[in-house]
């Protein structure tokens, strides 16, 4: 039977309230939570008392380190403190932006999107309220980077404030742009002025570290007032204003699939959020970034055998040259570090940084090792294929300890080291950087499907707290010998040793396999005792009499 | 496949048993397979089709029971398992920044051959790819992204070939065309196992049938 529009049984549509739809879907989720907030926290009360003792301890820290490089005034110092907070600010503007455009900034859910949205609804009614949410939590976020970032220099306390207010007003001022963007269902304008505000970034970073080292005067763009920070905020606020208002306008007609890719993408990283995969919601992205591209232009390949597979990735830092270009945006890293005068830190630190630069390198070993539908494709045992899959990052990570030389030797400014001294923290530093890479690509996530462990956080499965630390805790493990100052050979010995263990098939799965042999061996044995199974023929020693 | 004598034994299963937990999915399973002969695993869902098939490519391990190929105990770890056996099965991924021909250029190349072109542009054809070449996995149909999983079978040289439910997503001419493929090579000594529901192509390559879980 087709129901036809003038069916008597259906009234007229009437008038769609917007507001008592999210009411009623606020009505839904609440009628479906099983325990109040505070049941939930009294629950978690051992993660709650973490959080606290934690946050504490990094609050902490930051007034400490706060305190030792205020009264710091090496050109380094004073430069750091002039050039950094400019720097990170507009990182954090240009991250602001890339996350925009990422998810829209204004999202919804795809269910949302088919229920709500495909019926007679007044989308800026829907959505306002999204609006202003994210350019308060873009105004938060910003304020709290801008701040720990100028605190961490040695700022004095007013200064500290113009960041945050900088930082915060600017960030909540770009994502409004970039909401009025959306509406328009546009990207080239926001893409254009992320890069802008990205390189001014990377380029005052280099200036600090140029400046730092004595190879350029700074002069007076040392002394930079921090006052000047007040115009960023100024900028900010007034974008929040007038493009928060066009964008306002424009939520009627933006359209739904620019709504709903962002929020598909969203929910995609919270569940891998919730289960703590980071390299999942890594792998998120990545798809929803080639989904958009969609098309490359074939490129042949080079080589036969195992060559084949590092060449291809020879080729990929041609195809995307951004990771490149990234990596070696991480050098000044190392030379800013010894600036500041944290020559002892400088190897751990440096190391997360090339830990960040190089992952975007192994894609390859990511897909190898994440199934082993393709890796059973590649005729050779998967230690050779992971080796292969390493070559490219291998010597990147090779051309980072070279490049990065000079700034262990502290010629950017901080303490004067050896050359075979500075040699060592080099290559231990990238070494470190290059197996926390490889460990955070290709290390097993937690098995969610296997015995869960009772803990004061709750339920979770026995790897889940080293799958968070992946990556960091080869830094740490490479890193800290030099951090103590025994020599660096243990570094080096203790580098090799997880390369090692890295490269090798023996992963968590065929040791489990193993382990589920011995079991089922085991098991065969008490049931051949216990008289279920025939027993195993006895041997007879024959012996001499 | 030149000089690989028909009756040579491939692929033997002696006795082989697999559950999940309590659940036993198969046990006492045993077949042999010859070079240039087809088998085909068929059974309603759940029957233990694909944990066979997973079994014998090594992606499952066995509770009992031996899996050879070529008198070598299978493990999926084995280089020279590797290199005998092309598997389709569900578990194949793709790299999200390689296009179509790059991922098909690539697997012919691991494998040995120098300049895989022609090959890959034939297979190509075959699958009826050409006008995706330069598409990344993650725009491609279900339907196609068959068709490269597929593909990335017949751009390496291989003894035993191992697909499940091969027809799943292809369209009419696909599986026709699927057929005539399959038994082409069965023509040049390789051998098959497939799970398949489709009756068409089994008939078309004239596989000898296994039914599970009666």
């Amino acid at each position: 039977m087709i129901l036809s529009t003038t069916d008597e049984r259906f009234g007229p549509i009437g008038v769609v309230d917007e507001k008592q739809l999210k009411l009623l879907m606020k009505d839904w989720r609440r009628g479906r939570a099983d325990r109040s907030l505070w049941q939930a926290l009294s629950d978690g009360y051992v993660m709650v008392f973490s959080i606290v003792l934690i946050s504490a301890m990094v609050i902490s820290s930051i007034v400490r380190a706060q305190q030792v490089v205020a009264v710091c005034d090496t050109a380094g110092c004073l430069a750091a403190r002039g050039l950094l907070p400019w720097a990170s600010v507009a990182g954090i503007l240009a991250s602001t932006l890339v996350l925009s455009r990422m998810f829209g900034p204004v999202v919804a859910s795809a269910a949302e999107g088919f229920w709500l949205m495909d019926g007679p609804t007044d989308r800026r009614r829907l959505l306002s309220g999204r609006l202003v949410a994210a350019i308060v939590l873009a105004l938060v976020i910003g304020a709290l980077l801008g701040a720990l970032i100028a605190a961490l220099t040695g700022s004095p306390l007013a200064d500290v404030a113009m960041w945050a207010l900088a930082g915060g007003f600017g960030s909540a001022g770009l994502l409004a742009f970039a909401a009025a963007e959306q509406g328009l269902d546009r990207r080239w304008v926001v893409t254009v002025v992320q890069w802008v505000i990205g390189l001014a970034a990377i380029g005052t970073l280099v200036l600090l570290v140029a400046g730092a080292a004595g190879w350029v005067d700074l002069g007076r763009a040392q002394n930079l007032a921090a006052e000047l920070a007040l115009i960023v905020a100024g900028a900010g606020a007034l974008l929040i204003i007038v493009a928060g208002f066009f964008a306002y306008r424009r939520l009627k007609g933006v359209r739904r699939n620019r709504l709903t890719a962002g929020g598909s993408l969203l929910s995609g990283l919270q569940g891998a959020a919730f289960a703590l995969e980071f390299a999942l919601i890594r792998d998120i992205l990545i798809e929803a970034k080639s989904r958009e591209r969609g098309h490359v232009k074939p490129t042949r390949g080079t080589g036969s055998g195992m060559n084949a597979l590092i060449m291809r990735d020879v080729q990929r830092l041609w195809r995307q040259p951004l990771p490149l270009l990234t990596l070696a945006g991480t050098v000044v890293v190392p030379y800013a570090v010894q600036a500041l005068g944290l020559a002892q830190l400088n190897p751990p630190i440096s190391g997360l940084v090339l830990v960040a630069a190089l992952v975007p390198f192994m894609n390859s070993l990511r897909v190898l090792t994440r199934t082993r539908g393709l890796q059973r494709c590649f005729p050779y045992d998967p230690g050779r294929v992971k080796q292969a899959a390493m070559v490219v990052p291998g010597v990147l990570a090779l051309l980072w300890a070279i490049a990065t030389l000079p700034a262990f030797m502290g010629v950017g400014g901080g303490v004067t080291v050896a050359p075979f001294d500075a040699a060592s923290a080099a290559v231990v530093t990238a070494l470190a950087g290059f197996l926390g890479a490889v460990r955070w690509v290709s290390a097993r996530p937690p098995d969610y499907s296997g015995p869960i462990v009772a803990t004061g956080l709750g339920a979770m499965p026995p790897g889940l707290m080293f799958s968070l630390l992946r990556g960091i805790d080869m830094v740490a493990l490479v890193t800290f010998p030099i951090v103590i100052g025994w020599p660096v050979w243990i570094s080096l010995v203790i580098g090799l040793m997880a390369f090692m263990f890295l490269r090798s098939g023996l992963d968590r799965e065929q040791l489990m396999e193993q382990q589920e042999e011995q079991k089922r061996m085991l098991e065969e044995e008490k049931r051949r005792r216990s008289g279920e199974l025939p027993p195993k023929q006895k041997i007879k020693v024959q012996r001499n009499r | 496949m030149a000089g690989v004598a028909k009756k040579d034994v491939v692929l033997q299963v002696d006795n082989l048993k697999k559950g999940y937990g309590p659940v036993t999915i198969v046990e006492g399973f045993s077949m042999k397979v010859h070079a240039g002969e087809a088998v085909a695993l068929t059974g309603r869902n759940g029957a233990g089709k694909s944990t066979v098939l997973r079994c014998l490519v090594g992606a499952d391990r066995p509770d009992e029971g031996t899996v050879t190929v070529n008198g070598t105990k299978v493990s999926e770890t084995n280089a020279e398992i590797r290199r005998a056996v092309a598997t389709v099965i569900d578990d194949l991924d793709f790299f999200p920044d390689l296009s179509v021909v790059e991922h098909l250029d690539l697997l012919a190349r691991a494998h040995g051959l120098e300049n895989p072109d022609d090959l890959v542009d034939e297979v190509l054809e075959e699958v009826q790819l050409v006008p995706q070449a330069g598409q990344l996995p993650s725009t491609l149909s279900s339907g196609q992204r068959r068709r490269l999983a597929l593909a990335t079978a017949f751009v390496r040289p291989r003894e035993l070939l191992v697909l499940d439910e091969p027809e799943q997503r292809l369209d009419v001419e696909g599986v026709a065309w699927l057929g005539e493929r399959l038994k082409s090579d069965l023509a040049g000594g390789l051998a098959i196992v497939l799970a398949s529901h489709e009756p068409s192509l089994l008939e078309a390559i004239g596989a000898r049938t296994i039914r599970l879980g009666v």
